[in-house]
């Protein structure tokens, strides 16, 4: 039997007078996964997680979040839901204790919990100094005390490391990591892609609004993998050679170097044919990218 | 989930600097109105000469009313119409900062993703601003009190407290606390509207303003029945009745002191009761409206 997903998205459209900011999204998000929501600035991500926060409506389609939709029962969803969007928001005023206590009281969650998450977040030694003497670094952990205060089933954060020196990132990426492995859901926006690609299964890129790609980390960059070849004579001509074998999406010169988009089974196979027309090989290897490169290609190239 | 929400909102309002801010300037300002008539009716009567030396700049029959006016149990009513005045201005701050500052600091997006119910907020912030009120109120009561035993010492006079004016008391808070309450409702709209402490204070400013200068138009209610009519449904004249009767309850006369006051002109209570209710109700569901139909963040 599978089990309800954490988040499903059909539809999913918001628009600003004639501004579609999200266009028709469609997203699953199964109960347990590290899931990556990815797009440049303006792309649609904060609505989307806004959408599915409750806090923005949708002009169209459904959201909903652990089996209920989020618009219609918004209490059944969010329940366990811990969310931070955005940049962080406290009371300048009340320290980072009692923020976490207001927010406790609110959502009818045991003050109990508030202790151990200080704990948890390094801050119990600042936790009754007022929020505004914080720097922006422990107000962002305190966002994520605040986060986990409902025991959340499913966890959403936009930036979690915004604002954090290298050792803070660190932790929270190792927070994330523990939180996954109790069972938990999260929903990661970032851009932070070397930290994305570390911590998520799957990721969905927008860009304008709209669903560009969305798979398994590992596959999406098998696909854009490749073969690299030095060729010792004539790469204008090995170039054209390659350009024509069955398999080949297409070739890239670069002095001797031929970067080859092809399926990187296919590397022998390409040497082979070379040899065979007088081509002589250097060097064969795969080319492979990164999930920076991966966004920054398909976020450029894509309309 | 309201009590919890209640307790949340009481918790921020009442460690927030703004408010005792607030509830000290209107300390002060009622002091120092309450010193200075003090002074207007000891010069009279000369009081700090013996009765050698007096300063007359008003007359007898004012200077007696100011006389019940600043002891027992004058004194009660004086504070009301005092919170009904200045009281409602530094209400209307009070309301915009409590909702403004949770759209201005963000707060708002993590409350509403921990309690989602945005009807329950807006209804727990309402009661949590009419608590503090009612708290300043009664901190500005005893403030009365305590100044009404030194002035009765000095002046003499004041009948003194019965248990049937204690007993006037909580009637008299509740229908001040009702006299502020479409002003408080119309901030919190306004809040709403633009999001911001800002907007709330100059609606919930400019809204007083308006109502006091329609207000004026009570005037007109002598020339015909019809006029007086459609000036009594204005929120002013209603809100004066009520004002009146807790100046009355504890045994004030507002017509010596103002004497273009015609009260023959005013509505009766029963009609006040239930404009100003017709009106709050209109300004309430104004900001519930907006409240819940509202996107809070996204790229709008």
């Amino acid at each position: 039997m599978m089990s309800t997903p954490a988040i499903s998205t059909e539809q999913l459209t918001k628009r600003y007078g004639t501004r579609t900011v999200v266009d028709a999204l469609n997203l699953e998000v199964a109960q347990g996964e590290v899931f990556g929501l990815l797009g440049p600035n303006g792309a649609g991500k904060t609505t989307t997680i806004a959408m599915l926060l409750g806090l923005v409506q949708p002009t169209a389609g459904r959201a909903s979040v652990l089996g209920h939709d989020v618009w219609t029962t918004p209490a059944a969803a969010l329940r366990r839901v811990g969310a931070m969007i955005e940049a962080p928001a406290f009371y300048p005023y009340l320290s980072g204790r009692i923020n976490l206590r207001i927010l406790a009281q609110a959502g009818g969650v045991d003050p109990k919990r508030i202790d151990p998450l200080l704990e948890t977040v390094d801050l119990t030694a600042r936790a009754d100094d007022r929020v505004r003497t914080y720097s922006q670094g422990m107000k962002q952990r305190l966002a994520i005390a605040a986060a986990l205060l409902p025991d959340p089933a499913l966890v959403i954060l936009d930036e979690p490391t915004n604002g954090l020196d290298p050792a803070g990132t660190v932790e929270v990426r190792n927070l994330i990591r523990t939180l996954a492995a109790d069972g938990r859901t999260i929903l990661l926006c970032s851009h932070m892609l070397h930290e994305v690609e570390q911590l998520c299964a799957r990721v969905a890129i927008l860009k304008a609004g709209r669903l560009i790609r969305m798979g398994g980390v590992a596959e999406l960059l098998r696909r854009t993998q490749g073969v690299r070849l030095r060729i010792v004579s004539d790469p204008a001509a090995a170039a054209a050679l390659l350009a024509n074998f069955a398999g080949v999406r297409g070739v890239q010169r670069q002095d001797d170097i031929l970067l080859v988009d092809a399926p990187v089974e296919q590397a022998a196979a390409l040497n082979s044919h070379l040899t065979q027309h007088g081509v002589a090989v250097a060097e064969l290897g795969v080319q492979s990218s990164d999930l920076e490169t991966f966004f920054l290609d398909v976020t450029s190239n894509e309309a | 989930m309201l009590p919890q929400l209640c307790a949340a909102e009481w918790l921020k309002l009442w460690r927030r600097p703004l408010a005792w801010v607030l509830l000290g300037i209107f300390l002060g300002l009622l002091t120092l109105y309450l010193t200075l008539w003090f002074l207007v009716v000891a010069l009279h009567v000369g009081a700090f000469t013996g009765g050698n030396e007096r300063i007359a700049i008003l007359a007898d029959a004012q200077i007696a009313e100011l006389r019940n006016q600043l002891t027992f149990p004058g004194i009660f009513g004086a504070v009301l119409g005092q919170f009904n005045s200045i009281g409602g201005l530094l209400a209307i701050i009070l309301a915009a900062g409590a909702l403004g500052s949770d759209y201005s600091w963000g707060t708002l997006r993590s409350l509403l993703i921990r309690a989602p119910d945005r009807g329950a907020f807006l209804l727990a912030k309402t009661l949590a601003v009419l608590l503090a009120l009612t708290v300043g109120l009664l901190v500005a009561l005893a403030l009365g009190a305590g100044l009404a035993l030194i002035f009765t010492a000095v002046l003499g006079g004041g009948s003194g407290m019965g248990w049937r004016d204690l007993l006037a008391l909580p009637l008299g808070l509740l229908r001040a606390l009702y006299i502020v309450l479409p002003y408080i409702l119309a901030t919190l709209a306004c809040t709403a509207y633009g999001r911001s402490v800002l907007a709330g204070v100059g609606g919930g400013l400019l809204f007083l303003a308006v109502d006091i200068g329609a207000g004026s138009l009570n005037a007109l209610a002598g020339v015909h029945p019809l006029l007086r009519t459609m000036t009594n449904l204005l929120l002013q004249p209603n809100i004066n009745t009520l004002v009146v009767q807790n100046s009355q309850l504890f045994g004030l006369d507002q017509v010596v002191l103002l004497s273009g006051l015609d009260l023959s002109q005013l509505p009766p209570w029963p009609q006040a009761v239930l404009v100003i209710g017709l009106y709050s109700a209109l300004f309430y569901f104004s900001a519930w409206r907006m409240i819940k139909r509202r996107d809070i963040g996204g790229a709008g």
